[in-house]
């Protein structure tokens, strides 16, 4: 199909360019790290307290991480107007996204995962009992983050103040992946772990949601 | 009958954050009208 | 002009009537006493605001299909609109708390998803401050507003679960609590008087936004 072939191909420019410089990756990463660092000197939990607030906490500094991340999305292809190119290259405009937006997710997914030891230790709950269900939610929640971060980068991109206004879209945008995820997470990590399924699939019909949006609007979104 | 103030509050703060509103749009719209009705003049050109 | 008077004075009569209603007509209730008066019209406005931006979300959807300016309009005066009836909702809802609680705010679920969408509207007129260029700026606007709305419902949804997980007190009389069929006769009333004049004020903006293009195109003869 050549909407799958596009895309693949689409995604493995941008696995490449950020590989080459892994950049993102980096500062994302470092860039968590220092707000959970934050709020544990702001809160200064108690072991009970960072089990109940701690994995609140991840999903907020993902959230924060993460509306930092997508701003080069859409700002790099400006840069060299590489945008028109990409829009002659491919069929449909929709692969454009989908490669970034799986791209985003990879890379969240990533940071996620290198940062779930140091969480783990950092708030003393240990991860390894839930991993498969954690990975579960961090996969819906990052989908859904990148989805509504790639879409809103490329609104943001032709705006001004676009380094303070992607943030601003996309916080509220966002609060359900923020309390739900938050809130799946916490239960999963408690003493007595419970998954709660009904929050894992409300994740999922938030990220059916914004795909579809973005599959019917995203040519709009690219339009010069 | 004891909270009765905050009642009269509401609908006071409520309908004042309205009012202030419309009147906001009706003052705006008499001065856009101003304005237009000056351009037309400086346009003898039967615009 | 002779329609909008019409429109602005059966606005207003309905709005006093319902006043009226809310403090003569309808029976007090048994717990709360005379405070939850406020209900009339604390929730009319907030019904009033969700059809004020669903009238925006309408107008998004035909901006992008039809692309006439007259849908950026309708969509910039029914936003402004409805966050000015959720600023109401905002207010009169602490007002209503803290008589009865002695607080001002629970992150009740209600209050709080109307919170969420007052940011979402508010980053929707943001947004449209920082296009300069019309067209561009009714596009991007239009789109984000789409997102925006199609946000709602998972807005209202994921707070309502996520206050099932964790239980606060509720400030504006449960969503169960049967009202007395007085009572609910009142409250329809107030909110067909609400949407009656949040009609008006959305006619009236439009009007000034009207105008404003009529002032760009006198100026921009003037000056050729």
């Amino acid at each position: 199909m050549s909407l799958l072939s596009n895309t693949a191909t689409l995604l493995g420019k941008e696995l490449r360019t950020e590989f080459r410089s892994r950049e993102l990756l980096t500062t994302t990463v470092v860039f968590i790290l220092v707000v959970l660092i934050l709020f544990s000197f702001a809160i200064s939990p108690t072991a009970e307290e960072s089990r109940e607030f701690g994995p609140g906490l991840l999903w907020l500094a993902i959230l924060f991480a993460a509306s930092l991340m997508l701003q080069p999305c859409f700002l790099r292809e400006q840069s060299n107007d590489t945008l028109s190119s990409l829009r002659l290259a491919v069929d449909d405009p929709f692969a454009i996204f989908l490669a970034k937006l799986v791209a985003n997710t990879l890379f969240l997914l990533l940071t996620e995962i290198l940062m779930l030891p140091l969480f783990s230790v950092f708030y003393n709950i240990p991860i390894l009992p839930q991993l498969r269900y954690l990975l579960l939610v961090l996969l819906l929640g990052s989908l859904g983050i990148s989805i509504a971060g790639t879409a809103l980068s490329a609104i943001s991109a032709q705006a001004r103040m676009r380094e303070l206004l992607l943030p601003l879209l996309l916080l509220p945008l966002l609060t359900p992946i923020l309390v739900v995820s938050a809130t799946v997470s916490v239960s999963l990590l408690e003493r007595e772990p419970v998954v709660l399924w009904k929050g894992i699939g409300f994740l999922a019909i938030f990220d059916l949601v914004f795909l579809t949006a973005l599959w019917l609007f995203g040519e709009y979104l690219l339009e010069e | 009958m004891k909270n009765l103030d905050s009642v009269f509050a509401a609908y006071l703060i409520g309908w004042g954050v309205f009012f202030l509103f419309y009147l906001t749009i009706a003052k705006r719209t008499s001065d856009l009208r101003t304005e237009i009705e000056r351009l037309r003049a400086l346009l003898p050109r039967g615009k | 002009m002779a329609k909008r008077i019409i429109l602005g004075a059966v606005a207003v009569l309905l709005v006093i009537a319902s006043a009226y209603a809310s403090f003569y007509i309808a029976p007090e209730e048994r717990t709360m006493g005379v405070i939850q008066r406020i209900f009339y019209f604390h929730v009319g406005s907030a019904w009033a605001g969700m059809d004020a931006f669903l009238v925006c979300f309408i107008a998004n959807l035909l901006y992008v299909w039809r692309r006439q300016e007259k849908y950026d309009w309708l969509g910039v005066s029914s936003a402004e609109v409805g966050l000015v009836l959720t600023t109401v909702v905002l207010i009169t809802g602490p007002i209503w708390a803290h008589p009865v609680w002695g607080i001002w705010w629970t992150w009740d679920a209600r209050l709080t998803s109307t919170f969420v969408l007052w940011l979402l509207y508010v980053s929707y007129l943001l947004l449209r401050t920082l296009v300069e260029e019309q067209d561009r700026r009714a596009l991007l606007s239009s789109l984000f507003g789409i997102f925006a709305f199609l946000d709602v419902p998972l807005v209202f949804g994921a707070i309502r679960w996520w206050r099932t997980q964790h239980p606060s007190p509720v400030i504006m009389g449960g969503q169960g609590s049967g009202l007395d069929p007085t009572m609910k006769k009142v409250f329809f009333f107030t909110v067909l008087a609400m949407n009656v004049f949040a009609g008006f004020l959305i006619v009236e903006r439009y009007i000034l936004e009207k105008l404003k293009h009529e002032v760009d195109i006198l100026q921009r003869e003037a000056e050729a």
